[in-house]
């Protein structure tokens, strides 16, 4: 009947007696429907006694501290909304706001001249940057120049080489003369050559 | 992993803020030790408060004493937003002199009194039985 299942049954309470009401120590152990215990059937509970006359002067008292209470209450209000009013609009505040805007204008002066000053600094290293730019400009054209001409004069000694070569080269006229130029002079490319480097040109002769 | 139940649990309180005494959080001892504090009415007595404005030890130390501090500014600023102090917090301040003294220890005293001087004519009485 009055069995609760708890969420953990120890095996302690699983042996208690039937009828006891098993649910763990809470508020309110019992509910309304349970039965009183034996002890307690006849109670009639009562509050304590209350004496008149200490009530009396009780309430008088009560009347009184309710009243300084209030009071108080109100001074503390009135304290902290004076201070708040102070931090934020006193005379301390108003130094302090004057005190912040000087120290923003002066930090602002000395941006300003900052930023001149690395303007200026600046001008001159891109103006530099730029004769630099320019020096190598020239200086690279004159390589060039340079460079064309070694060029050219190497090409012109390989044409003379060429045209002197020319010279000692094959033509029709020269065809038959040089063939019996080569016929007459047989040459021999024959040769041994040892592990040693040893070269060896005379060979069976033709 | 978020825990979306505080972000749930912020903002909303319908309750108003108290001064209060909460257990601090020595909770496998048989030594209690209070803070007080300013939290939310309806908040649990030992969860998440605003302010600690001070501390109260209910066991007396080797002089006899039993300690209690509070930040006088702190409390001035939170009574002026309208927090409420609860009744031991009421009585330990009265006892101290930043509110007036609670009616409650004034009458506890009395009671005490009455039933020492009660107690004391008996015994005499008795002794002169005797």
């Amino acid at each position: 009947m009055f069995q609760v299942i708890t969420r953990s049954t120890p095996v302690i309470r699983l042996l208690a007696p039937r009828g006891a009401v098993l649910v763990e120590a809470v508020r309110g152990r019992k509910t309304r429907n349970d039965p009183k215990a034996k002890s307690k059937e006849g109670r009639i509970k009562t509050p304590p006694p209350v004496d008149p006359v200490e009530m009396v002067v009780l309430r008088e008292r009560f009347t009184e501290y309710d009243l300084i209470m209030r009071a108080l209450r109100l001074e503390f209000k009135e304290e902290m909304l004076r201070k708040r009013y102070e931090e934020e609009v006193g005379s301390l505040a108003e130094e302090r706001a004057k005190q912040e805007a000087e120290e923003h204008r002066s930090l602002m002066t000395w941006n300003q001249e900052e930023n001149l000053r690395m303007l200026k600094i600046r001008e001159l290293r891109v103006q530099k940057e730029v004769e630099a730019a320019e020096v190598k400009k020239t200086e690279a054209a004159i390589l060039r120049e340079q460079t064309m001409e070694i060029f050219v004069k190497e090409k012109g000694e390989e044409i003379m080489q060429i045209q002197e070569e020319a010279k000692s080269f094959i033509n029709m006229e020269n065809l038959d003369q040089r063939i019996e130029e080569a016929l007459d002079n047989p040459k021999n490319y024959n040769f041994a050559i040892d592990k040693d480097g040893r070269v060896v040109k005379r060979t069976v002769l033709q | 992993m978020v825990h979306l139940s505080s972000f749930l649990l912020k903002t909303y309180h319908g309750g108003h803020i108290v001064i209060r005494l909460a257990m601090a959080g020595h909770k496998q001892s048989n030594r209690p030790f209070y803070r007080i504090v300013a939290a939310y009415n309806k908040r649990a007595r030992d969860s998440k408060y605003i302010e600690q404005l001070g501390s109260y030890d209910p066991l007396p130390n080797i002089n006899n004493e039993k300690l209690v501090s509070f930040n006088s500014d702190r409390i001035k600023y939170w009574m002026g937003c309208g927090a409420h102090p609860t009744k031991p917090v009421a009585k330990l301040l009265g006892l101290a002199g930043f509110f007036p003294l609670h009616p409650m220890t004034v009458t506890e005293a009395e009671r005490c009194r009455a039933l020492a001087e009660g107690a004391a004519p008996e015994e005499v009485d008795k002794q002169q039985e005797l």
